[in-house]
């Protein structure tokens, strides 16, 4: 039985190294003097320094060092980007995706079925190759440049997923909650709001998280729809600067955009797994 | 066909101590019930014997076999849970062949125990079914007879009734008894109804914080319970309690909460060593009926009637005496008002008294 | 319903059909006056280009690769944090993070970690791994594959958490009752976990496919087209920016989606099976 035990520890061990060692690495590099970076090991720090990071907030204005004029790096700016489109992809995914699990995963209209797998469907088209006429789109809507082309397309992106996960959860919601709330005179929408809303908050953070992880994990719309370097997310802001030569500044852009990111994951990775369990009983 | 015997059994969890020091020996053949309530320990030792759970200390033999380190697969036994851990992705055929298939039978040999185990439940009919298409009974008879197909030990029910409804549940209760008289073998049940203990088990085990309370055959568990709370468990309304003291007046007499009742002579020796000290008096409510003018007066409680619950083959009365409340279970002829004063005679014999402090019959 | 409807299908509608207008069209930004009908043209050449067959496989096999990688350590870690463990919590946290590093920022880290464009204390060793990928599987390989193991170390961790959250649906009896009557644990694996696990794993699947396009895109915008094997997705945007053939892209483009609603429709009879009557 110890002898298990043990090897469930290792094998959870080199788990936690398998996911983390990539990280770690890149935090490593982000981290080396010039100097280091070409004598030193690449496994470990002798000299930590946080140029990378601080050259993240000087580079407010171009700037020269050697030959190489340095673009700037409004990395604040992009950061507020990031962060709006970020709120504004999360308001709409799920300000449309609850009413649509609602509808679909309650009221059940006839053929709710069909709609939800053609909802679901839209993932057979790969949105990453359509950008040409997307393109066209969003200047038709007068979108061009601006972070609500992304909104608009983040959300069309991360939608079938959380109708998806609602709607399974909102179907095997027990109708009597919101018959106890209409018996105790509380009108269907205030039922909803003040009922069945809460209590999917699992699901709900379940959603958010996986919309939150489709606007992360996208850079090449960004840096498609967003031309001005003011406007751009940290994304689209870091992919430019591969140009500059700047690998180790855009790690440390990477590293430091990530950390807002990976504490309200972490703090809601518990409620996420929950979220999609709850969502999965009874068959997804 | 085994024995399975139970030594210094423990489990402690982190901060709970689940199991304590439990001793028990199911004979060959043996229906054994452990009831308790929730949180007593029940399931615990239960799935100790399964092999679900690890044996903090003690020994768990089944037959002639010491099983603590046993995987549950070689222990022999067969198991039913509470929501039947039927697999949806199979059909009740396939459910019930997973054990024997898992343990590579020739296919004929499972076909023919299937078949077999089939009949005897009559499911023939739902052996091509997904579990899902089948009824809360139907579900319940499947599980059943995926553990009678591997001819295990040891049967291992784990509340298999309880998520049916309660006339489905009596019915099941029937079979299950017939069931094990036809195939004789030895079987663990676990259950928090007491009815369901009483009227399935050759012995019932009474627990309560991981402590077994009281090992006995069904009766005397009932007529004899060997603390306050088997008495208050077992039988349904439970016991009346009423803390008394003692005092000697011409005979023993039993006065408290405003009430005063001569102790039988029957019980006088035991009780003698208690006199001038308080203990709990215990009555049944079947114990308690309508006093007639030949009923001595000693032996008798005047009673306020709060509540009539008539049930057709009997009445319960829930009254007021003196600083306490009584159940009372009378004659379905007995025509009680609310608020009316009766007097009550009760059955001296059967009157159980209890030790206040260590709550130990005396 | 509606609105969640009009934001996926309005927004997608129109690309959709533009492309597959253009598919059926001479459209080039290069050629004089306007884009002429050329009807089923364009995807005859492309059945009969060997390019494009060399692609598709690339695609296919890129899918395939990712997908199964996915799958595999996405279960077997999935697994592991469902048994108890004191350790647990912080693999967790720690198996979680791959996915929750916003992914489009990280990628870009990876990739330039794996291929160093300057000089750092192991580009020659990595230099060596490239030649030595290269070498057997052709130019470009090892870009590529630093693409495939980015794609596997997120969607895994993504798979893995997912298939956590199926297995705490899973009552535990089915698997005590497993534990109760199976030889061995891989027995038990393959009766019971692995079927249980079926649809949840095919929702998986889908969505690994979706990360797995998008990753390539990533990139290949990122290095400005240095992602040179050819892939169906990548070698669309090629021939629509690079060189403006946008009728061509077009039909590269659409060839994979028939492609992918094939699978969709054999997916759904994994997770979204209409369920039987109960009797």
């Amino acid at each position: 039985m110890s002898a298990r035990r043990l090897r469930h520890g290792a094998l959870l061990l080199l788990a936690a190294v398998y996911s983390l060692f990539p990280i770690y690495f890149i935090t490593v590099q982000s981290l080396k003097t010039p100097h280091e970076d070409v004598f030193g090991s690449p496994l470990w720090l002798a000299d930590p320094d946080f140029e990378n990071y601080t050259a993240l907030f000087e580079g407010a204005e171009a700037r020269v060092r050697g030959f190489v004029i340095i673009p700037r790096v409004p990395f604040l700016a992009w950061l507020a980007n990031s962060a709006l489109v970020l709120v504004g992809s999360l308001a709409l995914t799920l300000g449309a995706a609850v009413p649509a699990a609602y509808a679909l995963g309650r009221l059940r209209p006839p053929g709710w079925r069909a709609c939800r797998r053609v909802l679901f469907a839209s993932y057979a088209v790969p949105q990453t190759i359509l950008f040409i006429p997307l393109y066209q789109v969003i200047v038709r809507l007068g979108l061009d440049d601006s972070h609500a082309a992304l909104v608009l397309i983040y959300s069309m992106m991360a939608l079938p997923f959380c109708v998806w996960i609602l709607s399974a959860y909102y179907r095997h919601l027990p109708r009597e909650i919101e018959e106890s709330a209409l018996v105790e005179g509380a009108t269907p929408v205030r039922a909803f709001l003040r009922v069945v809303l809460p209590m999917s908050r699992n699901v709900l953070v379940a959603a958010a998280l996986f919309t939150l992880g489709t606007v992360g994990n996208d850079f090449m719309l960004a840096s498609i729809f967003l031309l001005d370097p003011e406007k751009q997310t940290v994304a689209a802001g870091l992919g430019v600067m591969d140009v500059s030569l700047e690998e180790l500044v855009a790690v440390a852009g990477v590293n430091l955009a990530a950390i807002p990111v990976v504490a309200v994951c972490a703090l809601f990775a518990r409620t996420y797994v929950r979220g999609l369990t709850a969502a999965m009983l009874e068959g997804a | 066909m085994a024995q399975v015997m139970m030594k210094d059994l423990n489990k402690k969890y982190d901060e709970v101590h689940a199991v304590k020091d439990v001793n028990l020996h199911i004979r060959d053949k043996e229906f054994v019930v452990l009831v308790g309530p929730s949180g007593c320990g029940k399931s615990t030792t239960l799935r100790m014997v399964a092999g679900l759970e690890e044996i903090t200390s003690g020994e768990i033999t089944i037959g002639d076999r010491i099983v603590n380190d046993l995987p549950p697969k070689d222990r022999d036994i067969a198991m039913v849970f509470q929501n039947y851990a039927l697999y949806p992705h199979m059909t009740v055929y396939d459910n019930m062949a997973f054990g024997l298939k898992m343990r590579k039978f020739p296919k004929p040999e499972i076909q023919k125990r299937v078949q077999d185990a089939a009949e005897i439940l009559g499911i023939q009919e739902l052996l091509k079914r997904k579990p899902r298409q089948l009824s809360g009974g139907q579900r319940q008879r499947v599980a059943v007879g995926r553990a009678i197909v591997r001819h295990p030990q040891v049967f291992l029910f784990d509340e298999p009734l309880s998520n049916l409804d309660a006339k489905l549940r009596v019915q099941m209760r029937v079979e299950l008894k017939r069931l094990h008289d036809r195939l004789e073998t030895t079987a663990v049940y676990v259950t928090h109804d007491q009815v369901e203990a009483m009227t399935l088990g050759d012995r019932v085990v009474v627990m309560k914080d991981g402590w077994i309370q009281q090992v006995g055959e069904p009766l005397d568990l009932y007529s004899r319970p060997a603390n306050k709370f088997v008495a208050g468990f077992i039988g349904s309304p439970a016991m009346n309690f009423i803390d008394v003291s003692l005092s000697d007046a011409g005979g023993l007499w039993a006065e408290g909460q405003g009430l005063r009742v001569k102790v039988a002579p029957a019980h006088a020796t035991r009780l003698s060593a208690y006199k001038g000290q308080k203990v709990t008096l215990g009555l049944r409510p079947e114990d308690l009926r309508v006093a007639s003018g030949g009923d001595p007066a000693e032996y008798t409680i005047d009673a306020v009637v709060d509540v009539v619950e008539p049930l057709g083959s009997e009445i319960l009365l829930d009254l007021r005496a003196g600083q306490t409340t009584l159940v009372a279970r009378v004659e379905p002829a007995v025509r009680a008002k609310v608020h009316e004063t009766i007097k009550f005679a009760l059955v001296p014999d059967r009157a159980r008294f209890f030790d206040t402090k260590t709550e130990l019959a005396i | 319903m509606a609105p969640a409807g009009a934001l996926v299908l309005g927004i997608l509608a129109y690309p959709v059909a533009w492309e597959i207008w253009a598919s059926l069209t001479d459209f080039s930004s290069r050629a004089e006056g306007g884009p002429v009908f050329v009807g089923l043209a364009n995807y005859g050449r492309l059945l009969g280009d060997t390019w494009f067959w060399k692609a598709l496989a690339t695609t296919l096999g890129y899918l395939a690769v990712t997908t199964t990688a996915k799958l595999v350590l996405g279960v077997g870690m999935a697994l592991l944090l469902a048994r108890p463990s004191r350790l647990r919590a912080l693999v967790f946290l720690a198996v979680f993070l791959p996915w929750a590093y916003p992914g489009g920022i990280t990628v870009i880290a990876w990739y330039w970690m794996l291929n160093p464009p300057l000089i750092t204390s192991y580009s020659v060793f990595m230099g060596n791994v490239k030649h030595a990928v290269d070498g057997v599987l052709g130019a470009g390989a090892w870009a590529f594959l630093s693409v495939m193991l980015f794609n596997v170390w997120r969607g895994g961790s993504f798979t893995a958490v997912f298939l956590l959250a199926g297995l705490n649906a899973i009552p535990t009896e089915l698997f005590e009752y497993a534990r109760l009557e199976s030889r061995s644990a891989w027995q038990r694996f393959r009766a019971v976990t692995l079927p249980l696990l079926a649809p949840y794993m095919a929702l998986a699947v889908f969505l690994s496919f979706t990360t797995a396009f998008a990753d390539l895109g990533n990139v290949w915008m990122l290095t400005g087209g240095r992602i040179i094997f050819p892939v169906v997705g990548t070698y669309a945007y090629w021939l629509a920016v690079k060189s403006g053939q946008l009728a061509e892209a077009a039909t590269w483009t659409l060839a994979l989606v028939p492609l992918l609603a094939l699978g969709l429709v054999v997916l759904f009879r994994w997770f979204d099976p209409h369920e039987e009557t109960p009797a």
